[in-house]
């Protein structure tokens, strides 16, 4: 299978802070690819580098075989992405947002695909209501919904699941999951280990900007190992050394 | 309450000088100290066509303006507290995770707004002028009393904006019942005490014929419109979810003979829908340039004819071009950072916006040209003050690209800022006071505009958002 993600020595140094330390990484054509570490260990670092949304301080990174360092906005054009914190501009209604995500994307039939999207994820109620007063739950729904509306082949996301109750966690789980059996690929990047094991295919681990780890999780499992206690000893011992 | 004034203080240095350099921001009032310093040398050669009455006048407006300019808390407190600065995690958006009330945490942020533009502009202004006197011979006295003169001067008109920003945001009758009977009350006292327009600006009289018990009644009013204020600011109000019709697909297709649609048809409903667009050109826009007026008015028997609709007109152009810092300070790159769209796209999308804004300025000066008796004066007067904005607005955008009310504080950026404008004014300044009919050639600002706005786009794109 052909990688739609390679990194080489990617690295993103803000004053003395190595965000980033030359990380090389493949990721492959239909695997939902989870990207592990605690707070701070260059999660949300590494999805704005491989969107173009921040530029490398060294290495490369080519994303759907673009060079993320001078196509970004066409990398941006062919992936959907899931910010970690921004919200929707307030002063658009949720089904305005999406409309102007469509105008932008230039998606022709955008309104019968935010319909779609508004009864997939349970909020069709809340479409005229202005973002400001969404909650955190539906905002994260709309980001969502941005996200897929123009059926990318990649989406690249920041913890989709941190606001969204138990119910619409699953909803999103098996939408992941037969997003990627469609031989879509999806880059997540999670503290949710629990849930990574089970809709993952392959994970790294990634700890003061370097990868400490990256395989399958099927790996694991052959050896009898859960990811939870692998990466925590993983990680106490990144923390020693 | 000292905690957190001190903490807020700290946070906005902080904010400042993470952003380019403790230096540079440290520098602002020493550039703003040196530039008065200098200016002063040019008082006593001024003073042979403008009488220095006039001169301390004009000094004291000056500061008014700059109060006026920067009191809009009341419009602009609900997005301070709940979303401009939300994503930041400021300790302004603390209200919901610690034991203080949202108008206590208010309070004590427009407090910290108001001595930072003390210590950046009022006295570091004073300080430059008493440090000329030796060498004009200005007597001492006289700057020295500018001190507590100018700073009432600013606050008074903050707190009046202050004020009637936030009744504008609780009632619109309030509103002009309260600056109804406000204008009632202030002119039968111009009028029964003899002292005519003066008592209206007693930070004025006061530097005319210090007293402290004018001192006193001017501090005692101020202090008491900005308890008024904070009183009447309700962030903890409930308020039922806001929901509006889809009118972004038809605004974005109207919209067709512009470039970016969709980023315009956004900003003008953010425009709208905050109420911002309104308040703005009513607090930020239409009462500075009513007060600028009621002063150069005062002027009419100093310069030819023409040259207070001239010079009127070059104010309005500059006060529009901060049209721009309202389209930009709604949200930031990273809100638009998920989809397909560079800084120098955003940027395009907000000098259209900008653009489409031009429209306000453009019959508010050919409106003023007409009821001065000059409607002559009508074309003039809308060219220059149009080319001045716009020309000022695509040099904001070059060096300060989407983060303009940020960027200024940088002293580097203010220092171009400056230079970039200063030329050009001083050239229209020159050339329409001499005749207006050269107003007309003032389209020609719009080739440097154009030139600018192109080097912003790459300048911005070849940035990482991140430095920002």
């Amino acid at each position: 299978m052909a990688a739609v993600i390679e990194t080489g020595d990617l690295s993103k140094v803000y004053g003395e802070v190595k965000a980033l330390d030359a990380v090389s990484l493949s990721v492959e054509e239909g695997t939902l690819f989870g990207l592990l570490g605690p707070n701070g260990s260059g999660k949300t670092t590494m999805i704005k580098l491989l969107t173009g949304q921040i530029r490398p301080t060294g290495g490369w990174a080519r994303v759907l075989g673009l060079d993320v360092a001078s196509d970004g906005i066409r990398v941006r054009e062919r992936v959907g992405i899931i910010p970690e914190q921004e919200s929707p501009p307030g002063f658009l209604s949720a089904r305005e947002y999406l409309e102007f995500v469509g105008a932008v994307r230039k998606i022709p039939d955008i309104g019968e695909r935010a319909e779609r999207w508004f009864e997939f994820l349970e909020f069709g109620n809340k479409k005229d209501v202005l973002c400001k007063d969404l909650s955190r739950g539906t905002r994260q729904k709309l980001m969502f919904a941005q996200a897929f509306i123009h059926e990318p082949v990649l989406a690249l996301i920041d913890e989709p699941l941190i606001n969204l109750d138990p119910l619409m966690q699953d909803v999103v789980r098996e939408f992941l999951a037969d997003y990627v059996r469609k031989k879509n690929t999806v880059f997540l990047s999670t503290h949710h280990l629990e849930v990574a094991e089970e809709i993952c295919t392959t994970f790294a681990i990634l700890h003061n900007g370097k990868i400490l780890h990256a395989g399958p999780v099927a790996d694991l499992t052959r050896r009898g190992e859960h990811l939870l206690p692998f990466f925590l000893s993983l990680v106490r011992k990144g923390r020693h050394a | 309450m000292p905690d957190l004034f001190v903490n807020l203080m700290k946070e906005e240095w902080r904010i400042h000088s993470t952003m380019f350099g403790s230096i540079s921001f440290a520098l602002f009032p020493v550039m703003v100290f040196f530039i008065v310093f200098m200016g002063s040398f040019l008082a006593p050669l001024l003073s042979s066509t403008i009488p220095g009455g006039d001169l301390a006048f004009l000094a004291h407006a000056t500061f008014l303006l700059l109060g006026f300019m920067v009191g809009g808390f009341g419009i602009l407190g609900n997005e301070v507290m709940n979303r401009r600065f939300g994503q930041a995690s400021l300790l302004v958006y603390s209200a919901r995770s610690l034991p203080l009330s949202g108008r206590f945490i208010f309070a004590n942020f427009v407090v910290k707004d108001i001595v930072y533009y003390f210590f950046l502009w009022v006295l570091p202004f004073v300080a430059g002028y008493i440090a000329a006197s030796p060498f004009t011979q200005a007597p001492l006295s006289r700057g020295l009393l500018l001190f507590p003169s100018l700073s009432l001067a600013f606050l008074l008109g903050l707190c009046v904006v202050f004020l009637l920003s936030s009744l504008y945001v609780r009632s619109k009758p309030a509103l002009l019942c309260a600056v109804a009977i406000a204008g009632g009350a202030a002119a039968a006292s111009a009028l029964l005490s003899g002292k005519g327009v003066l008592l209206l600006f007693p930070p004025y009289l006061l530097y005319r014929e210090f007293s402290w018990h004018l001192l006193l009644g001017t501090v005692f009013a101020t202090g008491a419109m900005f308890a008024l204020s904070v009183l009447l600011f309700s962030p903890e109000k409930e308020s039922p979810a806001g929901s509006g019709r889809n009118v972004f697909p038809a605004l974005a297709r109207q919209l067709f003979f512009v470039p970016h649609p969709p980023l315009v048809a956004k900003d003008l409903i953010d425009l709208f829908r905050s109420g911002i667009g309104i308040g703005q050109t009513l607090f930020s826009f239409l009462l500075p340039l009513g007060a600028i007026w009621f002063v150069l008015s005062l002027l009419w028997d100093l310069l030819p004819s023409h040259g207070v609709i001239v010079i009127f007109s070059l104010t309005t152009g500059v006060i529009a071009s901060t049209m721009y810092t309202w389209v930009t300070e709604f949200d930031s790159f990273w809100q638009y950072a998920c989809l397909p769209l560079a800084q120098s796209t955003l940027i395009a999308g907000k000098m259209t916006t900008f653009s489409l804004l031009q429209a306000i300025p453009a019959c508010f000066s050919g409106a003023v040209a007409v009821l001065a008796g000059r409607p002559d004066l009508a074309a003039p007067s809308i060219l220059l003050c149009i080319s001045i904005s716009v020309y000022a607005a695509c040099g904001l955008a070059f060096l300060c690209g989407l983060s303009p009310s940020v960027l200024l504080y940088d002293v580097r950026v203010l220092l171009s800022y400056l230079g970039l404008n200063g030329a050009a004014l001083a050239l229209c300044a020159a050339l329409s006071l001499a005749d207006p009919l050269y107003s007309l050639f003032s389209p020609l600002l719009l080739v440097p505009a154009l030139f600018l706005v192109r080097r912003a786009k790459t300048r911005w794109d070849a940035r990482d958002p991140d430095a920002i």
